[in-house]
């Protein structure tokens, strides 16, 4: 039952990362789109029905993981206690940004808010990024499984290479999605900056994989076809962008980053926080969740609801997807 | 400054913070519902009001949403130790809000505010209904795990850890549904003086005089329905559970310090904690065994029947609870008032009771605030009531240091918001419902 948690709380993660990535990764790519204040609005609004039912997958992720994994929940936020709180107030402050820009009708209103949107996103994937890294790297643990390390330990080369590359891809993510929501000449400067990301994002791709084999040692097992998923869904990618095919496109970056996260959740596994030096143990997921009939409940009021919620969600979706007006 | 001191600070300042919001989105859902719904039926008034009234809700739950972000990780930073023992039952409530309650409201309001013209209107004025509905549902889930810290049931100790045996038991507590009615009454309450409010003030200045008839019409209607039901039945059941799970909060509200039979109920009064006795009291006798036990002989336990030790802070509990009871009865008083002018059809040509309508607007806030620190203020030093003390639910790891660091920053950032809040928000009424 605890694999299946493993499962439930992974899956949410994934399904934020996917959703909230793009919307953040349009963030990220807006300074470089965008050249008018119209065409700032307009990726501000391209994102503007979807971004909090995107964010609540981290929030309903947190709850989820407070109920299946107390232990983990109450030793990973605590003792991560100010990096977790700098993530709280970027999402608050990013949250700010998007509600409060279209109030006024000042062209310096807009400037500060659009610059607040762009630092905090950009901000909030780096720091994601750093925090998996470090997860994938091992964290030390103290005796009670509390974070026992200084915070330079966490800033790490490792980590921020992760963080970096966190960045770079779910800003293609983003803009993959911008060129689905939007009209006008920005899209076309989107559709090249897709085609410039792309190499980077392989390159990338293959530094972190090569730098996480050195920290975590060679193995080979059958989860080594991940990669070639990932290899897959990066070229679909382009072969999608280069011929238009928008939808097409924006799955297969879908696909690639899921399949990242496969990839980072299989080496995890069974720890939520491995210890470092990798390999010596961590916070596992069965030390972590709660008695059995507890954990059946809360797996049970889990996965029903999230059925629900995926029923509704793509159905709106749907309804509300397309192009958006931008009226000049 | 202590560890838990400068815990207890942050989480009450954004708890009390954020619970602002969530009462007009509680309070004011029904409404946006009730004018969505009007307009899909061709009333043109009815089109502006819901334009109006959701402008007003989106900016609310926005800054309910930026607010409401810290609670969700609060009990891992700050007590990781509560969060530890009691996750297992804690936990399940909360992770339903988050997938029952809130993708509902995220979700749908993202229709409600950007759909108009891509959705066909029977799923627009379900949207309205999904917000109402998931607002609602988040209010309980919420509730029962403060109820569950209240009143734990549905549990076994397993080690040092406080393990879940049913779920239903937890959420059909009755002790967490009376608090949960009183809650959504207290924050009806806030929602229809807001909407006559507003109303009033746009008669007073004589402005969308047909509209403005309309807010103040349902508004003065649904506020005398609520500011009956938040005393009887609901705070009053409400009464009843302390009185029987909670009997040391309950001598603390009162400013009860001797036990005694036919007990008086204290209207007025301070207590004192060096003399252990009321100052300068107005009493009505026997009331209070009345209330507690429905009978003006019984026995009530004073303070002095248990330990000091075990005492809640005697002043704020007894304070808080007295600034909600009084200002419930003086909402009460008001809708009556206002109700009776409506029904005689004076209302709308009587300044002095729009004036009334209009200036009672933040009370309602402020009585449930009370509320909320009458009912966790009393429950020190418990933070899951007899089970667990507040001082042993801290994160071991975060030092004071930290916890006042990060205090001052939700401080700041809290001040920043609450001011572009109430100024958009003033800024769209006086706009008006174009
Ligand atoms: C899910 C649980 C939960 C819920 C729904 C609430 N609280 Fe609470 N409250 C706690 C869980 C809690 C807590 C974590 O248990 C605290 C932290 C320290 C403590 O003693 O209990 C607490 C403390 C606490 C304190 C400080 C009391 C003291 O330490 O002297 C205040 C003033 C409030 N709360 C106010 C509120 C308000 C206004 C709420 C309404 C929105 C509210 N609480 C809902
Ligand atoms: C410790 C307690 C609390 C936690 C952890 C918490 C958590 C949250 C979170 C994470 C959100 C944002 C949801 C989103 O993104 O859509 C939110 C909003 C909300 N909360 Fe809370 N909350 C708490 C207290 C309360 C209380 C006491 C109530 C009501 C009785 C309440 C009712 C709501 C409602 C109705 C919303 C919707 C947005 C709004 O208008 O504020 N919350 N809360
Ligand atoms: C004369 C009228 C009222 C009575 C007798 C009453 C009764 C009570 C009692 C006994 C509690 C404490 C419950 C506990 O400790 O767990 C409480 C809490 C509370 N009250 Fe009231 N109340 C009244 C009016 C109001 C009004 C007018 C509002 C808001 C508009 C309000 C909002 C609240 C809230 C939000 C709480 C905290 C939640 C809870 O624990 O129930 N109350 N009330």
């Amino acid at each position: 039952m605890s694999v299946v948690a493993f499962i439930v709380i992974a899956f949410m993660l994934t399904a934020y990362v996917l959703l909230d990535g793009y919307d953040l990764g349009v963030a990220a790519v807006t300074p470089l789109v965008a050249r008018t204040d119209r065409e700032r609005e307009g990726s501000m609004r391209s994102i503007g029905p979807f971004w909090n039912g995107n964010e609540v997958w981290l929030i309903a992720a947190g709850g989820a993981l407070f109920a299946l994994f107390p232990q983990a929940y109450a030793s990973a936020f605590s003792g991560f206690y100010l990096p977790l709180i700098v993530v709280l107030w970027l999402l608050m402050f990013r949250g700010i940004a998007i509600e409060l820009r279209s109030h006024f009708p000042s062209e310096i209103w807009h400037q500060f808010w659009d610059a607040c949107f762009f630092a905090s996103s950009v901000l909030l994937i780096l720091l994601f990024g750093v925090a998996l890294g470090n997860l994938l790297r091992g964290v030390p643990l103290g005796p009670q499984g509390y974070f026992s390390g200084t915070f330079d330990e966490l800033l790490n080369p490792y980590a921020l290479l992760v963080g970096i590359f966190a960045v770079v891809a779910l800003a293609m993510h983003g803009a993959v999605f911008l060129v689905l929501r939007i009209d006008g000449p920005a899209v076309q400067r989107v559709r090249r900056l897709v085609t410039r990301l792309w190499p980077a994002v392989v390159v990338l791709y293959v530094a972190v994989t090569a730098a996480t084999l050195a920290e975590r040692g060679i193995g080979f097992s059958w989860i080594d076809v991940i990669p070639v998923l990932t290899l897959v869904a990066l070229g679909a990618l382009l072969f999608f962008s280069i011929n238009g095919r928008e939808r097409g496109a924006f799955i297969a970056s879908s696909l690639f980053l899921a399949s990242l996260l496969l990839q980072a959740a299989v080496t995890m596994y069974p720890y939520l926080i491995p210890s470092l030096p990798p390999r010596k143990g961590g916070i596992s997921i069965f030390d972590a969740s709660p008695s059995p009939v507890a954990l059946a409940s809360a797996l049970t009021v889990v996965i029903v609801g999230l059925v629900v919620v995926i029923i509704y969600s793509v159905l709106v979706a749907r309804q509300m997807a397309g192009k958006i007006v931008v009226e000049d | 400054m202590d560890v838990v001191i400068a815990d207890r600070l942050q989480f009450a300042f954004t708890i009390m913070f954020h619970y602002l919001f969530p009462i007009t989105t509680i309070g004011l859902a029904p409404f946006v519902a009730l004018y969505t719904i009007q307009a899909a039926r061709g009333d043109a008034d009815a089109a502006r009001a819901a334009a109006f009234w959701t402008r007003i809700f989106a900016i609310n739950f926005a800054v309910g949403v930026v607010t409401g972000i810290p609670m969700e990780f609060q009990f891992g930073t700050n007590w990781a130790a509560f969060s530890a023992a009691s996750g297992s039952v804690i936990g399940q409530p909360l992770a339903m809000e988050g997938v029952y309650a809130f993708f509902l409201e995220s979700v749908f309001l993202g229709v409600l505010l950007a759909g108009k013209d891509r959705v066909p209107s029977w799923l627009y004025s379900t949207s309205a209904v999904a917000v109402w509905f998931g607002s609602w549902l988040s209010g309980f889930f919420i509730v029962a795990t403060d109820a569950w810290m209240q009143h734990p049931v549905g549990y076994t100790i397993v080690g040092n850890r406080i393990e879940l045996t049913s779920l239903p038991a937890v959420l059909l507590s009755p002790f967490a549904w009376w608090q949960y009615l009183h809650v959504v009454c207290g924050a009806m309450v806030a929602g229809s003086f807001v909407v006559a409010g507003v109303g009033a003030y746009y008669l007073l200045s004589k402005r969308e005089t047909v509209i403005a008839q309309r807010f103040v019409k349902v508004g003065v209607i649904v506020a005398l329905i609520f500011a009956v039901l938040v005393v009887f039945p609901t705070g009053d059941k409400n009464g009843d559970e302390v009185t029987k799970y909670q009997p040391i909060k309950l001598a603390a509200m009162e400013g009860l310090f001797n036990s005694t039979k036919d007990a008086p109920l204290a209207i007025i009064g301070m207590p004192d904690t060096h003399t252990d006795d009321l100052i300068d009291p107005i009493y009505v006798p026997d009331l209070l065994s009345f209330l507690a036990y429905g009978n003006f002989r019984a026995g009530v336990k004073g303070l002095s029947a248990y330990a000091t030790e075990l005492w809640p802070p005697v002043d704020l509990t007894y304070y808080a609870y007295h600034v909600m009871v009084g200002l419930g009865t003086i909402f009460m008083g008001i809708a009556t008032l206002a109700a009776l002018f409506l029904w005689r059809k004076r209302l709308f040509d009587t300044p002095l009771v729009l004036w009334l309508l209009m200036l009672v607007m933040p009370f309602p806030y402020i009585a449930s605030e009370a509320g909320w620190v009458t009912s966790e203020v009393g429950r020190q030093p418990w933070i899951i009531y007899g089970l667990m003390r507040t001082a042993s639910g801290v994160s071991p790891t975060v030092a004071s240091g930290e916890a006042v660091f990060t205090l001052i920053g939700f401080a700041g950032m809290y001040f920043l918001l609450g001011f572009l809040f109430l100024y958009l928000t003033l800024r769209e009424i006086g706009h008006g419902p174009v």
